[in-house]
């Protein structure tokens, strides 16, 4: 396995971990409200210090993975539910559906995604459950197209010419013949795709379009944290430092997957 | 060449009509009544009727439709619900601020960025590459509100050289009015240096292996020769359609980066439009938003057609 | 004779390179010497994975990284090349060593004119200025015979058809007025007719500028042509060179006599094929005595010793039985007996394919692409493309039909068109005398039963995330063949059938060699016991030694399981020697069908000449020569002959303007041409057999 994949899935793994037993491994409350122990730089009781309602930093970070996780996964399955069956049928099909898809790709994509994430948002009350939904609704022209280009190479491989020539179905075809060799690729798009999930999702978060207060989702944490950033910059920098080696990690086990898939795709060519 | 222009034209047009259906039914019609959406869900019915009147909510939603889009041609955006005053000067004030912003970052960020990823492709599997690869990686995985803190915490808080947020008019005075500028630029500059750098530099370091390059090798050019007029030349293909790219996630960025730095642009009307619930604001915005978008793709891709001989030549001759 | 000293221009001196790869190395060459003397040309040739491309990478310096030469010195008139620094190589390089490559699409830079990437050389080797180079490269161009020099000095390599981008590389090469020009399967990409003009221009500007020339290829007719002497290479070793008219007439290593053997040839195309059994050796770690033991049917425990290249005679081999073996041939084994045929095919039974005024055009720009302007006007001009056009044949019960035709040619579409993989445009279709012109897919699925493909190319005829027992098992399961407890027991015997082991069927594409690949591919297509099989260039991809058996494969397929095929290639030869008839396709139309015999003897078509004689024999040069224009004369009005642009026995306007009439020199036999039989019948050069 290479080295980027087995750091990658041991930054990652340990973070979900965390998250998933963060109710019981959170050394305070997460969201117990104490005037007294406001603003606490990091010590010995607050290893990442309190923030304006006194409340425990570190606590909140672990309840907050939980969140970006969610968001980061929950968004990209449903990208890749919808973006996926529509890029197969656009490679395979090509014609008339190909057109329809990739202009309607086209319109989604003429809109820069934060801002079509913001349109999706402004006419319902913010939830965080919704603004899963925006981003991977977002995100879901991109991974039609990539799986579109995939398709359309693979749909040009003999071994699929020589399954039409066996009478087998359009459905055959893609999920027995083309699939098994598309989702290389894919997954490998997928795992970057849920980096850019947990970034937009935190940046909406953080425009007040996610997560509600009292949430301890980072992006929310970061922008109530902004009023005091002089005076208590740990309430910011905390679930900053978090999220970006959550998406480092994840981006070593996207390369990691690249590195171990392909090579064995193509085979062993010598060329002497 | 001429076909291929036409061709993008008229595509531009109908992907902008598109979107201003789209928007428009997003807004219009998603949300169950627009009308309480406005003014709130515990206005009093005869004003939720008023409005509903006012607006022309209850007609058909192409006769709704129809009408938005033919006046918003001529130039007529409508009116702020908000602000209660005709939407497009606001709109064109805050479009120029914006741009100034964008387009001094975007030249930082394609000069910088593509300098990195070349010179990290010239000296592959090398310290210089090593350390951009590092850094480049690192520059991904870091949010940009994440940057803006950080930018403020450092050069605002810390060593208090440049403010933390407002603006100040040109006409104000040179320097009051680029001071504020600095923290936002160098922000987004930041935030988007590393994604330019990392596909500049895989593109390089293909093209570098590429038959035709082993071949300008073969015939003992020197190495400059080779890097410059083999290498680079066909680099800068891939590397325009990464800054095309790049064009839209800055103007996504400026959303983040104006709201942090309190920049009165597109971005932070935006925000704002979207939280007072100014449709028509909101409308108006998106659809300005993919029309410059739009043209500078389009701008992108005919610079594209032009240096690629394949497209601007087409026919075989032999 | 070769011979060693500093009066050899270039003198490889046991040269070994390996390839560092991840977990050890891979031996490239080993103990590799070669001499080229001065005005002479020396063919370098060998299968895949003979190392034969890694002699002129090393010559020129453009090893990659990970490449180590662990021995060996590569002296250019006296001096060691592996000594010089990079800078002194550099300089040398493209000045007085120039080479050329296979694929000369992808070495030319796409975003530069032609001249500028010809006169590049000249401008920093020998101080040209700017336009003096463009000039220099214009004369260049004519030089190698492009008519239109200065059109295609400005042209983009996109603009350009490959014969041409192959002969302005070599203008190139030539530029700076090297001494030695290396080539590494320069005409492999090519089409026979084009590269019967490449290496005819290569002979003279041999001959006119005393060319030092050292060729790489795999192909043994080309070297006939046009070396001097060969070194045979196997396995990153020597194991034969002398004088090439030598060699082929009587070959001393084991390995050149199974090459020879397994070489199909149209003079001889009633025998059968041997072909060589097994693979290279493990590069990774070669056996230390001759690397060519396991294959060798005269192997004997001595063998496992390590061989020299000795002098014996006229020539150096590496075998110590050579002289003891010198008379003896390569063995036939038993079952090259041609065994007696199912059925003898009857022309009364119907035919298994009967396809009648098949069309099929491509349209390339569709909708709004097709738009351009001329001067002001917006015109709407797709690109049309007539892939089959007005095609009738007849297949019979258990036949072979040959169908032979260069790129272009349409001989794919017209496969697939009779497979409905592509649907005709016109004309109808009869496959197992039933009408399926029109059917839609899902009611061919009895068809599908009956008539089958095997593909080109075995890298992607099987699908790499299935295992063989997945590939062969498919068939049987979806057409019900057998019933699905027996399927395992059935994938044994096709494995069996097609000469794989049984232990295959757990292993997957990426574990396999391409000739094995082909096996399966095979495999697959009979596993659903069709009438017809379309062959799709089932050995171009294959090295000679591997082709060989798989046309063995097929022909014995044929006489047990009385299947037809049509056998579609490029390669004449090869065709000869399975196919009852042929036919001659040129640009979507058939120019001549008949027996195979009769097609390969006068009267022949002007196309058929030509290509019989642009194919490279081992024989020597052939009695005379048809060459080719490589580019259309003139643009034909889709009614006249499709041929009639580079036709050498062109009349005139006729040719042109109407369609040729179908000759009949027998009642099987027919020609379409304008000309009359017995002109047709007066070609100089005949074919033997």
């Amino acid at each position: 396995m290479p080295a980027q994949l087995k750091a990658g899935l041991v930054i990652v793994g340990v973070i979900a971990i965390l998250g998933l037993l963060a109710p019981w491994i959170a050394p305070h409350p997460w969201d117990t409200i104490s005037i007294r122990t406001r603003f606490q730089p990091p010590n010995a009781t607050y290893w990442f210090g309190t923030d304006e309602y006194g409340r425990d930093v570190l606590s909140r970070l672990l309840m907050g993975t939980r969140l970006s996780l969610a968001m980061g996964v929950g968004a990209t399955l449903v990208s890749v539910a919808i973006g996926v069956p529509l890029g197969l049928m656009a490679g395979y099909f090509r014609g008339k559906v190909d057109e329809i898809l990739m202009r309607a790709a086209d319109v989604l994509m003429a809109i820069p995604a934060i801002m079509l994430g913001l349109l999706v948002l402004a006419v319902t009350p913010p939830a965080l459950w919704k603004t899963a939904l925006a981003v991977g609704f977002v995100y879901i022209p991109p991974i039609a197209r990539v799986t579109r280009s995939v398709t359309l190479g693979l749909a040009n491989e003999d071994f699929v010419q020589a399954a039409r020539a066996r009478a087998e179905s359009t459905g055959y075809v893609l999920f027995r013949e083309i699939l098994p060799n598309a989702w290389p690729p894919l997954i490998v798009e997928a795992s970057l795709r849920v980096t850019y999930a947990i970034l937009l999702g935190s940046a909406l978060s953080f425009l007040g379009l996610g997560a509600q207060p009292p949430s301890s989702d980072w992006g929310l944490m970061i922008a109530e944290a902004r009023a005091f950033v002089d005076r208590a910059p740990w309430i910011a920098l905390a679930p900053g430092f978090a999220m970006c080696l959550l998406v480092i990690g994840i981006n070593l086990v996207g390369d990691g997957l690249r590195e171990r898939l392909d090579p064995r795709l193509k085979g062993r060519v010598e060329k002497v | 060449m001429a076909g291929y222009v036409i061709r993008r034209l008229a595509l531009v047009a109908v992907v902008l009509v598109a979107v201003s259906f789209l928007v428009f039914a997003i807004t219009a019609i998603l949300p169950a009544n627009v009308a309480y959406l406005i003014l709130g869900p515990f206005a009093p019915p005869e004003q939720v009727k008023a409005l509903e009147l006012r607006l022309g909510l209850n007609d058909p939603v192409l006769v709704q439709y129809w009408r938005w889009a033919s006046r918003f041609i001529t130039g007529d955006f409508g009116s702020s619900m908000l602000m209660n005053r005709p939407i497009a000067p606001i709109l064109s004030e805050a479009i120029q601020r914006s741009l100034v912003l964008t387009l001094t970052s975007f030249v930082l960020i394609a000069i910088i960025g593509v300098a990195l990823g070349v010179a990290a492709a010239l000296r592959h599997n090398r310290p210089l590459d090593h350390a951009v690869s590092v850094a480049t990686y690192l520059g991904i995985a870091v949010p940009e509100f994440f940057w803006a803190i950080v930018v403020i915490l450092v050069f605002a808080s810390y060593l208090g050289w440049l403010p933390a947020s407002g603006y100040e008019p040109l006409s104000a005075g040179f320097w009051g009015w680029a001071q504020h500028l600095i923290a936002p630029t160098i922000t987004l500059v930041f935030a988007h240096l590393a994604h330019v750098s990392r596909l500049t530099r895989s593109s390089m370091i293909e093209v570098l292996q590429s038959p035709y390059v082993m071949a300008a090798r073969a015939k003992g050019l020197p190495e400059r020769v080779v890097v410059v007029r083999h290498a680079l030349r066909n680099a800068m293909l891939p590397t325009i359609t990464v800054l095309a790219l790049d064009i839209g996630r800055l103007m996504g960025g400026i959303v983040v980066i104006e709201t942090v730095f309190g920049y009165p642009g597109l971005g932070r009307l935006l925000v704002f439009s979207i939280q007072q619930r100014d449709i028509p604001m909101l409308q108006a915005s998106i659809v300005v938003v993919a029309a410059v978008y739009a043209l500078a793709n389009l701008g992108a891709d005919l610079l594209y057609a032009w240096l690629n001989p394949k497209i601007r030549y087409g026919r075989s001759i032999a | 004779m070769t011979t060693t000293g500093s009066s050899m221009l270039l003198s490889v001196e046991r040269l070994g390179i390996r390839y560092r790869i991840p977990g050890g190395a891979v031996t490239a060459l080993s103990d590799v010497s070669l001499a080229l003397g001065r005005g002479r040309t020396l063919a370098v040739v060998g299968e895949s994975g003979s190392g034969k491309s890694t002699i002129a990478l090393a010559v020129m310096g453009l090893l990659g990284p990970e490449a180590d030469i662990s021995s060996g010195r590569i002296l250019f008139e006296g001096t060691d090349l592996l000594t010089l620094d990079a800078e002194a190589r550099r300089q040398l390089r493209g000045a007085r060593i120039a080479i050329v490559f296979q694929d000369p699409f992808s070495v030319l830079n796409p975003s530069l004119r032609i001249g500028e990437q010809i006169g590049e050389g000249l401008v920093h080797h020998n101080g040209y200025t700017r336009g003096a180079a463009s000039s220099r490269a214009v004369e260049l161009l004519r030089e190698v015979g492009i008519a239109e020099a200065s059109a295609v000095a400005a042209a983009y390599p996109h603009e350009l058809s490959g014969g041409m981008r192959q002969r302005a590389l070599i203008a190139g090469a030539l530029a700076t007025e090297p001494d030695l020009l290396i080539l590494d399967e320069p005409t492999t990409a090519l089409d026979v007719t084009i590269e019967a003009q490449i290496l005819d221009l290569l002979e003279e500007l041999r001959a006119r500028r005393g060319l030092s020339m050292l060729f790489i290829t795999h192909n043994l007719g080309v070297v006939r042509r046009i070396a001097d002497e060969v070194a045979v290479l196997y396995a990153g070793e020597v194991v034969e060179s002398g004088a090439s008219a030598q060699v082929f007439r009587a070959p001393r290593h084991p390995y050149t006599k199974g090459l020879l053997a397994a070489l199909p040839r149209l003079e001889a195309r009633r025998e059968p094929l041997a072909s060589i059994p097994g693979r290279i050796p493990d590069m990774r770690s070669p056996p230390a005595g001759c690397r060519f033991k396991p294959r060798c049917p005269f192997a004997e425990d001595p063998c496992a010793q390590p061989q020299a290249l000795a002098p014996t005679e006229d020539r150096l081999v590496r075998c110590w039985k050579t002289d003891g073996l010198a008379a003896t041939q390569w063995p036939k084994a038993a079952e090259d007996a041609p065994q007696g045929r199912a059925t003898v095919a009857e022309p009364a039974a119907a035919p298994i394919v009967a396809v009648e005024h098949l069309s099929k055009t491509y349209t390339l720009t569709r909708g709004l692409a097709a738009l351009s302007f001329e001067g002001w006007r917006p015109v709407l001009r797709p690109v049309r493309v007539r892939a089959v056009d007005d095609v009738s044949l007849t297949i019979g019960r258990g036949e072979v039909l040959g169908l032979v035709g260069e790129s272009g040619s349409g001989k794919t579409t017209l496969g697939r068109a009779i497979l409905r993989l592509v649907d005709p445009d016109a004309g109808t279709l009869r496959v197992g005398n039933e009408d399926v012109t029109r059917a839609p897919q899902p009611a061919l699925s009895a068809m599908r039963r009956l008539a089958q493909i095997v593909f080109q190319n075995p890298d992607s005829s099987l699908n790499p995330r299935k295992t063989v027992a997945e590939i062969i098992g498919r068939p049987l399961r979806r057409f019900g063949i057998v019933a699905p407890r027996e399927t395992s027991k059935r994938v044994r015997e096709l494995l069996d059938l097609v000469r794989l082991p049984a232990h295959y069927a757990n292993r997957y594409p990426h574990q396999m060699s391409g000739g094995e690949k082909q096996r399966v591919g095979i495999a697959r297509a009979v596993a659903t016991e069709p009438r017809f099989i379309v062959c799709d260039e089932p050995v171009s991809a294959l090295d000679v030694s591997v082709q060989a058996a798989i046309v063995r494969l097929l022909a014995e397929l044929r006489d047990r399981m009385d299947v037809a095929y049509l056998f579609i290639s490029h390669d004449l030869a090869v065709v000869a020697h399975l196919a009852d008839r042929i036919a001659v396709m040129y640009r979507g139309r058939l120019v001549e069908v008949g027996a195979a015999d009769e097609v390969l003897r006068p009267p022949f078509h002007p196309y058929t000449e030509a290509l019989l004689s642009a194919v490279p024999t081992i024989e020597g040069p052939a009695a005379s020569r048809i060459r080719l224009p490589f580019e259309q004369r003139r643009s034909v009005a889709d009614a006249g002959c499709c041929f009639a642009g580079r036709c050498p026995r062109r009349i005139g306007e006729i040719c042109d303007r109407e369609p040729p009439p179908v000759r009949r020199p027998s009642a099987t036999h027919t020609i379409a041409c304008h000309h009359e039989l017995a002109t047709l019948a007066d070609a100089p050069g005949t074919v033997t057999h």
